[in-house]
């Protein structure tokens, strides 16, 4: 930007003010929870980037990141920047080949925690390691790996903009490690078959309708319903580990919040506990 | 909105009372609106409603051939010959409630069946009252997420319910418990038929996210101006806030809120999502096989085999099915059939739970770099931390755990305590011993039952692991503990403390000593035999009962006497709570006896005696009976004793007994005598600590203290605190220590524990026998006859004078002949029902309660017999008078009263006996009867009390009527209590027949005329009342 000013073509210009748009789940320091969040962003702080790095980041936190959407062998986004029209943005990363993939497959079918460890959603570290015992590689190596394209008028590529989406790729891998190996070209449910493996088929209760239950007018039925057993509510105890749900459901996707979910809300649980004690020791005291 | 549906449903049908139908349409029973305000009035302070609020609601309520069949007796008769009612839609008056109310309301329903009288929690509202505790279990349990709901195209902020592992199947089971009448409101004109799993799952989600906001402090991220929207950056913050705001709305495009609602259902997937396998995945931690000789003490420990996290898939319909994982890979022929079912294919659902279970527990990761891990291994502090936190993340993520039977059975978890040392000299174990009495002791740190000596405690630390093996067995150790422990024993290795105190550790309700629990008193000399005494661990000496005392203790008598008499000499108080017919008063009477002529004359003082107004007058019976030789002094009514006067009358008597009522407004005049003892009767009356009369109670100064009720005290755990607050000050620490320690724990928690640990410290003190006990049924006999004497109200007393005046000047009046006989019988039957009842008398259907000496003593008697699961028989000779106690005892319980009396018919007569004599919950516990229609024939073993509430002085006729319990086929004993309104008629005729049992059979037997033989002077005298009789 300094030498578009300096031969005055225009006038720096503030970013456009974008509300609601992507933020990095992260408020500082490094970007990646996980190893392989880590690991992407590594790549991208290898290429030497100076100040459209750092730039980069504040972009991927200030939610300039409107949109990101992962296809195979290539993402495409939309970065909010100083022109009123957003910039348009592709990041291309090589396919694997269907064969590649089988090998490796079969490779890591020897280990229960290669498919466990993605069904539940994690990497497994040793992956990596898989991937190079079969000669090939799960993270781009060098930058001529990586394909990148933006519609701003920086000359340099990547430019903050890149940057700032690949902050928030990594983000989004760390949530969803299937996203990575989507863009190298392997969908999750064949992937995971390969493993022989299988996507549990869940059902959401919550969700379903159930049949009609049509009411019966017996007197006991009707007005008196079934005794419950004395022992039926179980002991309410304050779990050890408190807030324990909030880790479990994880980071939210593309989450646009100005504060975290966990730092919202894990106050709430702390509370709750304090609460439901008191309704079930009742009004007496 | 949910509720503007719901909560109508839920509150409607409570109050409901008998009106006249107005419209065809109209619910028979409907309350009406001043009715359904009036009860919400009673229950729940300061609710906004008026009776504009209420709405016409239409539900499909049961009914046969146009006539409505109500929810229970209470409202109108059963109809059994309406054998196939059909549902169809009603108007009920209906109030509309916001959440918050609906929370407020229910949670004042909470295992309650009567919120006051006449006002009766119906089973709906019961059941959601159920619902809104599984609410608050799951908010302790933080079994909860953030969620997005949708209705009608609106979006709220919603805390959701996360039923998995042991929750879903309270769904299960809960919504079957469902009554259908909570599903009764119509939608449209369809019959409602919505599932009862859906009902309930929206039911829990409203109450859920009602507690969870009201415990949330708002956000400090106020939006600015009205549209709430505007005002944030996106929709998470919006949703964010609306979760912790009052308001739920979520605002903005259809487009975008549909997002958001997917988004955040696709975030919370992985925990709602439930796999219906035919198998789960289980984890089983198993203990190192036995080390050579068991004890971390030993230095020659060596680190053998370790603890084992052992994986099992256990099948869903059988859960004691378990397949070990490690066989389940490659399944073999018999294992591969076993897993075959429900279409289960291991390797698939073990890969996926795996995974998960490892994203919980991260320490099984490793034991996944196997094709086929069957489970893994673990050290001491791995297995500490299994039990503690994995367990749980592992058990509320719906897997299966199990653990050794050490830790989960309750109470007997071994952990570091201290313990006092003390020796004593031999001791004199009579006189002058007190509980102030200064004692040293060494402090000494055990683990169990073991003591360790300081070397043994270094080298535990040394360890520093948190689970050891002791003597074979496991004890949960903590490092920071262990320090403090030793830190203290260094520094103080020697105390002293007084007798009382020792108590107080010995029963594990002592201060912490150096951070360390103190579990108990390692003593020799008397103070190891006191202790041991009181705990029961040996017998203590029985006393003999005193010359004086004009009677005979049965042996468990003379036991419970003993040991009033033991902790007395101790200055401890003591709860003697067997129960009703025992004889708690004849055990305290030989007691005060004791006392009386233990002292010499000089050193003599009173103790004073407070029970409730409708027993003083027993007491003051059994007292001339069985104490014939004690002064006694009553203390009540207006021309009582005050001042000056009191103290002077006081002072030289053995008793002063007095009421509740009294404790308070007198506590002055009570102050001024050093009492010898303090005795509360019907001890349950300062159940509640803040009330002024438990004040009152706690503030006399006496010597010694003693409770006596019939009601399991120790089953209500917050009555316990103020009930030996009373006894042994200071015993139960602070109300808030109390509070914090045992009630919230037990009543909340449900934790077993700490009940326990409660029981262990007021057991002492609390002496409960049942008529059931082995060795109480052997010195019962299996009939037990008493008379229970009451006392008038005020009211009665007027009455009573106004009817013998009467009398008196028709006597005087020269009238003879039939006519003579006449008005005696006449007004002998007006005074009985003037002892009866008021109500009984004037006829004038007036409010029942607080007006009658029987009546109240009745009440008092069956709340204990219903607290017991016992059943009772009330007979009266009186028919209205049945009515009426029909009607107040429904209105004080809560449950059905059936009502023999001669109108009923065959039929009905038949399924009553038959409703009585089955052994079932719901089933009749009170059976009132008239003499003469209930007096022969029936067969009513089911009852082990029989009530006479008024008397037919013969007692040939009442024997009859008492062996309809007291015959073949009741195997328990039979108490038969007898109501006598003391100072009236009842009592001299009943007194007449005692000193004639002669006679009796011949004179008495044909009936009352008999009376109307004596003199006119006679009659008056037989009439006139005493001056004994009357209450307040």
């Amino acid at each position: 930007m300094p030498y578009w000013n300096d031969w005055g073509y225009f006038k720096p210009k503030p970013r456009i003010e974008k509300k609601g748009g992507i933020k990095s789940q992260s408020k500082r320091g490094n970007f990646g929870d996980t190893w392989w969040g880590k690991r992407w962003i590594a790549v991208l702080e290898s290429f030497n980037l100076g100040a459209r790095l750092t730039r980069g980041r504040s972009y991927a936190r200030n939610g300039s990141v409107l949109a990101i959407d992962i296809a195979s062998g290539e993402v495409k986004a939309k970065v909010q920047g100083s022109f009123p029209q957003p910039y348009k943005i592709t990041i291309k990363l090589k396919a694997l080949p269907d064969k590649d993939w089988r090998k490796l497959a079969e490779s890591l079918s020897t280990q229960a925690i290669f498919a466990a460890k993605l069904l539940a959603g994690e990497m497994p570290q040793e992956i990596e390691e898989a991937f190079k015992a079969e000669g090939l590689a799960l993270f781009p190596g060098k930058a001529g790996d990586l394909e990148t394209d933006c519609s701003c008028p920086d000359w340099s590529n990547p430019c903050k903009h890149i940057a700032a989406v690949y902050y928030l790729l990594g983000e989004e891998f760390d949530r969803d490690p299937f996203l990575l190996f989507k863009l190298r070209g392997m969908e999750r449910d064949k992937f995971i078959q390969l493993l022989g493996a299988a996507t549990p088929t869940a059902k959401d209760e919550a969700a379903e309708l159930l049949p009609p239950e049509p009411l019966n007018a017996e007197a006991v039925i009707y007005w008196q319903g079934a005794l419950l057993p004395p022992d039926w509510l179980g002991e309410a105890r304050t779990p050890p580990v408190a807030a324990a749900v909030l880790q479990r459901l994880g980071n939210f996707p593309f989450w646009r919040g100005n504060e975290t979910v966990s730092d919202a809300l894990r106050g709430a649980y702390m509370n709750a506990s304090a609460r439901g004690l008191e309704v079930l020791a009742g009004s007496e005291q | 909105m949910l509720w503007g549906e719901a909560a109508p449903e839920t509150v409607a049908p409570a109050p409901k009372r008998k009106t006249k139908a107005r419209k065809a349409e109209t619910w028979l029973y409907d309350a009406g609106a001043a009715r359904l305000l009036q009860a919400l009035g009673e229950v729940v302070d300061g609710l906004n409603i008026e009776a504009d609020d209420t709405l016409p609601l239409t539900l499909w309520l049961p009914a046969f051939k146009g006539q409505a069949l109500a929810s229970s007796v209470f409202i109108a008769d059963a109809r059994p010959d309406l054998t196939a009612p059909q549902l169809s839609p009603f108007v009920v008056t209906a109030l509309p409630l916001a959440t918050v109310e609906a929370v407020e309301l229910l949670a004042h329903c909470m295992q309650r069946t009567t919120l006051a009288a006449g006002l009766l929690v119906g089973n709906d509202l019961a059941y959601w009252a159920n619902v809104l505790r599984w609410a608050g279990a799951l908010t302790v349990r933080q079994q909860f997420m953030p969620g997005v709901q949708t209705a009608e195209g609106n979006y709220y902020a919603r805390w959701q319910p996360l039923l998995t592992g042991n929750e879903a199947q309270r769904l299960t089971q809960l919504a079957q418990a469902m009554p259908h009448a909570c599903r009764a409101a119509a939608i449209d004109d369809a019959a409602p038929d919505t599932a009862a799993r859906t009902v309930l799952r929206e039911a829990l989600g409203v109450f859920l996210d009602q507690l969870i906001r009201d415990s949330t402090p708002s956000t400090s991220v106020k939006p600015s101006g009205k549209k709430a929207k505007a005002s944030f950056d996106s929709l998470h913050d919006h949703w964010l806030h609306a979760l912790r705001a009052e308001q739920a709305t979520l605002e903005g495009t259809p487009a975008e809120l549909q997002q958001l609602a997917t988004q955040v259902r696709d975030w919370q997937r992985p925990l709602t999502a439930t796999t219906a396998t035919a198998f789960r995945l289980c984890f089983r931690l198993e203990e190192p096989e036995d080390e050579s000789d068991g004890s971390a003490l030993s230095s020659r420990r060596k680190a053998t085999s370790s603890w084992y996290v052992r994986y099992l898939l256990q099948a869903m319909d059988e859960q004691s099915l378990l397949v070990p994982v490690a066989e389940a890979w490659q399944p073999k022929k018999p294992t591969a059939k076993v897993l075959q079912r429900g279409g289960f294919k291991p390797r698939e659902y073990l890969l996926a739970a795996l995974g998960q279970a490892a994203s919980l527990h991260p320490s099984l990761e490793a034991s996944l770099k196997t094709a086929a891990p069957a489970g893994y291994a673990l050290d001491a502090t791995g297995a500490h931390q299994f039990l503690t936190e994995s367990a749980w993340l592992l058990e509320q993520a719906g897997y299966g755990v199990m653990l050794p039977a050490w830790w989960t059975r309750k109470g007997t978890k071994l952990s570091l305590t201290a313990r006092a040392r003390t020796t004593t000299p031999k001791f004199q174990g009579s006189g002058g011993l007190g509980l102030s009495e200064i004692v040293q002791f060494n402090w000494e740190m055990a683990l169990g039952d073991e003591a360790l000596t300081y070397a043994e405690l270094e080298a535990l630390a040394k360890l520093k692991a948190p689970l050891v093996k002791v003597r074979g067995l496991w004890v949960q150790l903590n490092a920071d503990e262990i320090a403090a422990a030793l830190d203290f024993w260094k520094k103080h290795p020697q105390g002293e403390a007084t007798v009382r105190e020792l108590v107080q550790m010995s029963l594990g309700a002592g201060e912490k000593a150096g951070g360390v629990k103190v579990s108990g008193v390692n003593a020799d000399g008397w103070i190891a035999d006191f202790l041991a005494q009181l705990n029961g661990n040996t017998a203590f000496t029985e006393q003999v009962v005193p010359d004086e005392f004009n009677g005979v203790l049965r042996p468990y008598q003379v036991r419970g006497y003993s040991w009033l008499a033991f902790l007395r000499q101790w200055g401890l108080g003591a709860c003697l709570a067997d129960d009703m017919g025992l004889g708690k008063t004849i055990q305290t009477l030989a007691l005060i006896e004791q006392d009386w002529h233990a002292q010499s004359e000089k050193a003599r003082r009173p103790v004073l005696l407070i029970c409730p107004m409708s027993v003083v007058s027993n007491w003051q019976k059994e007292a001339a009976r069985f104490t014939p030789d004690l002064p006694v002094l009553i203390h009540h009514g207006a021309t009582r004793l005050k001042s000056a006067a009191f103290k002077r009358a006081a002072q030289p008597q053995a008793i002063v007994l007095s009421s509740y009522a009294l404790l308070h407004r007198d506590q002055a005049l009570f102050d001024q005598v050093a009492w010898s003892g303090v005795i509360l009767d019907e001890a349950q009356n300062i159940k509640n600590a803040a009330t002024k009369q438990s004040r009152a109670a706690r503030a006399l100064k006496s010597d010694y203290r003693i409770a006596l009720t019939g009601t399991p005290v120790e089953n209500n755990v917050g009555d316990l605190w103020s009930l030996m607050e009373f006894l042994n000050p200071g015993f139960l620490s602070t109300q808030a220590a109390f509070k914090r320690n045992f009630f919230v724990p037990i009543q909340a928690q449900g934790d077993q524990e700490a009940t326990e640990r409660l029981k262990r410290m007021t057991s002492p003190f609390i002496l409960r026998r049942l008529k059931t006990d082995k060795t109480i049924i052997s010195d019962l006999p299996d009939k037990l006859e008493m008379k229970v004497f009451c006392t008038l109200t005020k009211e009665q007393a007027s009455l009573y004078e106004a009817v013998v005046k009467d009398l008196s000047a028709t006597l005087d009046g020269g009238s003879e002949g039939i006519q003579r006989k006449g008005a005696v019988l006449a007004a002998m039957t007006k005074l009985k029902q003037v002892c009866n009842h008021p109500a009984q008398f004037l006829g004038d259907n007036s409010a029942l309660p607080g007006r009658s000496g029987k009546l109240a003593r009745l009440t008092e008697m069956l709340e204990e017999v219903m607290a017991l699961d016992e059943r009772a028989l009330v007979f009266t000779q009186f028919s209205e008078m049945g009515e009426l106690i029909r009607k107040h005892l429904q209105e004080a319980f809560g449950r059905e009263v059936i009502f023999l009396h001669g109108g009923v018919a065959k039929k009905q007569r038949d399924r009553m006996v038959e409703r009585f004599q089955e052994a079932d919950a719901q089933s009749p516990r009170i059976f009132l009867l008239s003499l003469k229609a209930g007096g022969t024939g029936l067969n009513l073993t089911q009852a082990n009390h029989v009530f006479h509430f008024d008397r037919w002085w013969n007692p040939a006729v009442e024997n009859q009527a008492t062996d309809r319990a007291f015959r073949i086929g009741q195997r328990r004993n039979v108490q038969v209590h007898k109501y006598l309104c003391a100072g009236t008629l009842e009592e001299r005729i009943d007194e007449m027949i005692e000193r004639k049992q002669s006679l009796a059979a011949s004179i008495v037997g044909t009936g009352e005329g008999w009376l109307t033989e004596l003199s006119n002077d006679a009659l008056k005298d037989l009439f006139a009342l005493r001056q004994e009789a009357v209450g307040e």
